[in-house]
């Protein structure tokens, strides 16, 4: 395989990144890949998507997140990579099917909440007892 | 174990295969799979590729034919899916994506395995192993084994043994397991089961005594070359500890067609990754033509080198091509499709096309083999010459595009849906 490109102008891209990129992320307190480049237009996949690996798209059916603001027919910006917290918006294995619920972890146990009083919570002993399949960062709405 | 700084330095190599990777892809998006007998069918010929292991326990074989099956389905709980290319070459990708942040020196071997280089202490590289499956399981879905070893083939084997003994936990350091354990474990293993030992071959040894892996390893590496090949002698060095098998930049297996390189200087713009995937996309061509095959999905990946001074990025795409084809545009054009999440700026170190679900070219006749002296150079000039041929040809391409198309519908009909690369057919969630 050739050489692609001459060294002369891979320092130049590289120095021009680094002075493009520094700033920003250090006043951010944080990396953000989404603001790298500057292209003119915005990118959903930068934004809305921290780790592309680990990431899948799902689509809700039923209403028992209602009160999340997640609805029939929205989708679901999962990550698989996160570590489900008390509060999360969980991609949950229940009966063989993969079922979104509001993780709650108290000191008397698990609970699988719904967001909608028309349906009943699920109780379990302990996270463990859970197949966690991923945690929700986004609902993508539809209005 | 006592042993020389040095030695534990080596640089060893990991093996991270998916454990029945088509049936593992399948349950990460239906867990109503789990624990149920399970095998993916060939869309060619409708026979089982890929058995769970329950499917596997009911004694069903590699290569059986899903109407023999069928009939006893239901009593057995069997369920059948028929291969879903897309969402394989999807999972492949993310499982590489992720390896590759573990080590500068990733071997994709196949869609479902690679070899890393890896270096430390037998208790780091044990724990590095298990990180690695952790993080496969849980960031992509899929269960992997790793063995880790100082050679490609040991480091097979030990995947081999991670997966056959649940008491490696899923991983197995060569190192780590005691010498008698070894022996004892090779002496049970039949010759055919060590990589690049074919059928007709391993008859050949057990006609000179070599029945299993332990024999192999005592038999005289010379003689080894003598009787058979310097390729078989290599595996002999190889199950001794010398390393001897080099990296491969390019391999055809039963079902899959990887090209991939590493460059000596990264490439640092999208244009020069376009020119990258363009060499990639005709050479591939070649080798599917000169093997009378045809894909009908293509992957490909980029990745920056993994040190850790500057910025990474292991961008991925999966291609469902319009038809099966060999066809050096249409490859070319699917690869460029990579090119939109290519940031100029970034050093890209490497980047690679897979090619799935290949079928055999059938009685189309075949593209001209493009045995061509322009190959390895510029290729603009040679794909302006594809495109007047191309031209000309396509009347035969078409028809076969239809006759293919039909093919296509009619096999789909156990298929999942494509959960990561269509909008349409996404995993659905039970809001109940
Ligand atoms: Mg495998």
């Amino acid at each position: 395989m050739g050489v692609i490109i001459g060294p002369r102008v891979i320092d130049a891209g590289a120095s021009l990144f680094s002075v493009l990129i520094s700033p920003v992320a250090v006043a951010a307190g944080f990396p953000s890949p989404a603001q790298d480049y500057f292209d003119g237009r915005i990118d959903l996949n930068a934004h809305l998507i921290k780790d592309i690996t680990s990431t899948y798209v799902v689509r809700v059916t039923g209403s028992s997140m209602e009160g999340a603001g997640i609805s029939d027919g929205d989708e679901l910006i999962v990550n698989r990579a996160l570590e489900p917290k008390d509060g999360s918006v969980v991609v949950a294995v229940l009966d063989g099917e993969l079922t979104v619920k509001r993780l709650r972890i108290t000191p008397t146990g698990v609970i699988l909440q719904a967001e909608n009083p028309k349906y009943p919570d699920i109780r379990v002993a302990a996270l463990s007892e859970l197949t966690i399949w991923g945690v929700a960062t986004r609902c993508l709405h539809h209005v | 174990m006592a042993r020389p700084a040095i030695m534990r330095q080596m640089p060893q190599i990991a093996h991270v295969d998916v454990n029945c990777f088509y049936a593992s892809a399948e349950r990460a998006f239906d867990p109503s799979l789990e624990g149920r007998p399970l095998v993916v069918l060939s869309n060619n010929d409708g026979c089982a590729v890929t058995r769970s292991p329950e499917a596997k326990a009911l004694g069903i074989a590699t290569g059986e034919p899903w109407f023999k099956l069928a009939p006893r389905a239901k009593e057995w709980g069997l369920v059948a899916r028929s291969s879903n290319y897309e969402l394989y070459g999807d999972i492949s990708a993310r499982v590489m994506e992720l390896l590759g942040r573990y080590s500068a020196w990733l071997e994709v071997y196949s869609i479902d395995e690679a070899f890393l280089g890896v270096k430390g202490e037998p208790d780091q590289l044990l724990a590095l192993g298990h990180r690695m499956k952790d993080a496969v399981r849980r960031s992509v879905g899929v269960p992997v084994c790793v063995g880790i070893a100082p050679t490609k083939t040991l480091a097979k084997l030990c995947n081999k043994w991670a997966k056959n003994n649940a008491a490696f936990g899923g991983v197995c350091l060569w190192d780590c397991v005691p010498p008698e354990a070894r022996d004892g474990l090779m002496a049970r293993l039949p010759v055919a089961e060590i990589w690049g030992i074919a059928g007709r071959l391993s008859n050949r040894l057990n006609g000179i005594g070599i029945f299993t892996v332990l024999d192999l390893v005592r038999a005289d590496p010379v003689a080894i070359r003598d009787k058979f090949s310097v390729v078989l002698m290599r595996t002999v060095l190889e199950l001794r500890g010398t390393a001897c098998i080099p990296m491969e930049e390019e391999r055809i297996g039963r079902d899959q067609l990887i090209f991939s390189r590493s460059f000596a200087t990264p490439v640092t713009t999208a244009a020069g990754l376009r020119e990258v995937l363009s060499i990639y996309g005709q050479q591939a061509s070649a080798r599917l033509s000169k093997h009378g095959l045809q894909a009908k999905v293509l992957t490909a990946y980029a990745a920056t080198s993994p040190f850790r001074n500057h910025e990474q990025a292991y961008p991925s795409v999966c291609v469902s091509l319009p038809m099966p084809t060999a066809d050096p545009l249409l490859l070319t054009k699917a690869a460029h499709a990579l090119l939109p999440s290519i940031r100029d700026g970034l050093k890209y170190a490497k980047a690679g096309l897979m090619l799935t679900d290949l079928r055999p070219t059938g009685n189309q006749p075949p593209l001209e083999p493009f045995e061509n002296p322009h190959e390895e150079r510029r290729i603009g000039p040679l794909l302006e010459d594809v495109s007047r041929r191309f031209g000309r040809g396509s009347i035969g391409l078409g028809h076969a595009g239809i006759r293919c198309g039909l093919d296509w519908t009619m096999k789909r009909d156990m298929c999942s849906p494509r959960y990561t690369t269509r909008w349409d057919e996404l995993p659905l969630v039970k809001a109940a």
